[in-house]
């Protein structure tokens, strides 16, 4: 990616109802508005961004020593305003490098769901966790205070590989629920996350080392094959963050799925619905 | 707020150039004598500071089968002191630096957003404050710190929390940039070591047997992550951030976090 994908949004209520009122997409980024994602009776704009040389499902592989970069400098969410990101997982190519920063402006009672979550590369086909550099940065500032400040960096070291330190997991996924809107969402998903890792969680038997069982199909028995914790955030207790590692992309679909579906009420349609 | 006290110790930003114009009693080395009793003082970890409660999402880590042996527990060590060097040195560094209260209240608050694992928050504010307590206590000389505290006890708008506090000591005491984020990483390298005896991974010989072997990797952390801006911080072991945000759904559990 030569030029640097520049574009702008705009989503306001106009006459009671969200309307886009300003899109504009320099080459090689590209905006599409879908009219008619939901039911009429939703209230909702839908926004599709590719880039080209990406497509939908971003894909980076480096071109010389080149960095893909993806920068969304500043998404301003006005009061009682809900914005929803839910791209579907960066899969960094073999040799990849890709930087990823978001920037969110809030305000006291602004609404955010951000879904950020990337993959170990191509790894049906033997490709995992073989890209150089991945590092993504999500900035939520309430004003000009720093609400959430997260930054994941992916780098091959010299001591360890990526892939060491991954093990048989190949997909993070981070969920941001923020915003008073959401709050019925938060307590679900704390709920039943807590439920779902609760019984896979227990004490070694006695005497840790001696009783170790290495095993040798690659994911160990008892291992869970998808991992999640929840966090809240904020002095105002509305933001709720979850951490995701999972060896099955299918899984982190699924998992996104059923926890963002009461996000239709909001949007018209489910994310991540399977089509 | 200055700080007032027997050994002059520069306050300002960007002191890198300023080591030779320090004015110390110093013995051969041409370092303060005095200054090593304290530094092994805050690295002993008969230090009252509550360290011994947390285990860095090691006990998660082995209640979900990711460490099972003394092999798994070296590889967690370094990825924690990777993720030590990357995330929380620069606060260690920032505050070492510039050991006053305003950058204080600003790191303090950036750590807070930062910091998006609640257990690990949790971990944070409880050692910092406990730290901040003892230190007060302790370094009588050091008005500076009483006055601190003082100031912002119970007040909402910082947290304590345990990386920006304990770079602040070190640049009050008179540590140097360089040896307050080593003091870090050795306490935090320390503490992951002691968990693991405590939950029966490794005995306490063989634990400081591995504790000799990685001090290499340890320091070549510090040096790969020594000296960065708050801007720069980042986590780079989102496995384990996921595993440590389980501690609280342990049925049974030994540690805090």
């Amino acid at each position: 990616m030569d030029a640097a994908a520049t574009g702008a949004v705009r989503v306001e209520k106009v006459r009671g109802r969200s309307a886009l009122t300003q899109c504009f997409a320099r080459y090689p980024l590209k905006l599409i508005a879908p009219s008619k994602v939901g039911p009429a009776s939703c209230d909702a704009v839908w926004l599709y961004a590719l880039t080209y040389g990406g497509g939908i499902v971003s894909v980076y592989k480096a071109v010389g020593s080149k960095c893909s970069e993806q920068l969304l400098e500043q998404a301003r969410v006005g009061e009682d305003a809900l914005l929803v990101v839910i791209p579907d997982p960066v899969t960094c190519f073999r040799t990849a490098q890709y930087y990823q920063k978001q920037v969110f402006q809030v305000f006291a009672n602004s609404n955010l769901v951000l879904v950020d979550w990337f993959t170990s590369g191509r790894y049906e086909s033997g490709e995992k966790w073989d890209f150089r550099f991945y590092k993504s940065v999500n900035h939520i500032f309430l004003g000009d205070q720093p609400l959430f400040i997260d930054s994941v960096l992916l780098e091959q070291g010299s001591n360890s590989t990526i892939a060491e330190r991954m093990q048989e997991y190949n997909v993070i996924a981070m969920v941001v629920l923020l915003g008073p809107k959401l709050k019925h969402i938060q307590d679900q998903m704390q709920d039943e996350v807590r439920k779902l890792m609760s019984v896979q969680l227990r004490p070694p038997t006695s005497g840790g080392s001696r009783y170790a069982m290495r095993s040798q199909s690659s994911l160990h028995p008892q291992r869970p094959p998808l991992i999640a914790s929840c966090s809240p955030f904020g002095h105002t207790g509305t933001g709720m963050v979850a951490r995701v590692a999972a060896v099955s992309t299918e899984s982190v679909y699924s998992f996104l799925r059923h926890h963002l579906a009461a996000l239709e009420a909001f949007l018209g349609a489910s994310p991540y619905s399977a089509s | 707020m200055e700080s007032d006290y027997p050994v002059s110790k520069k306050t300002r930003l960007d002191d890198a150039m300023d080591s030779e114009m320090e004015e110390v009693p110093s013995s051969a080395s041409g370092v303060n004598p005095n200054l090593h009793w304290t530094q092994w003082q805050i690295l002993d970890s008969i230090l009252p500071t509550g360290g011994f409660a947390h285990s860095y999402g090691l006990e998660a880590t082995m209640q979900s089968r990711i460490v099972n042996n003394q092999e798994d527990l070296r590889s967690f060590v370094i990825q924690v002191m990777e993720n030590t060097g990357s995330l929380l040195l620069p606060f260690v560094y920032c505050a070492s630096k510039s050991p006053d209260a305003a950058t204080w209240v600003k790191l303090d608050q950036l750590l807070e957003a930062t910091l998006t694992n609640e257990v690990g928050r949790k971990a944070s504010t409880s050692q910092g404050s406990a730290l901040l307590r003892v230190a007060a206590s302790v370094f009588t000389e050091i008005q500076a710190l009483q006055d601190l505290r003082q100031a912002f006890l119970g007040s909402k708008t910082v947290s304590f929390h345990h990386a920006p506090i304990f770079g602040l000591i070190c640049g009050l005491v008179g540590f140097d940039g360089e040896t307050a984020q080593r003091a870090y990483m050795f306490v935090t390298m320390r503490d992951v070591i002691s968990a693991a005896t405590r939950l029966n991974l490794i005995g306490p010989l063989a634990a400081s047997v591995l504790q000799h072997q990685i001090a290499p990797d340890a320091e070549r952390m510090v040096q790969k992550w020594r000296d960065r801006d708050v801007a720069d911080a980042s986590q780079t072991a989102p496995l384990l951030d996921a595993l440590q945000g389980c501690h609280a759904y342990m049925f049974s559990r030994l540690f805090c976090s």
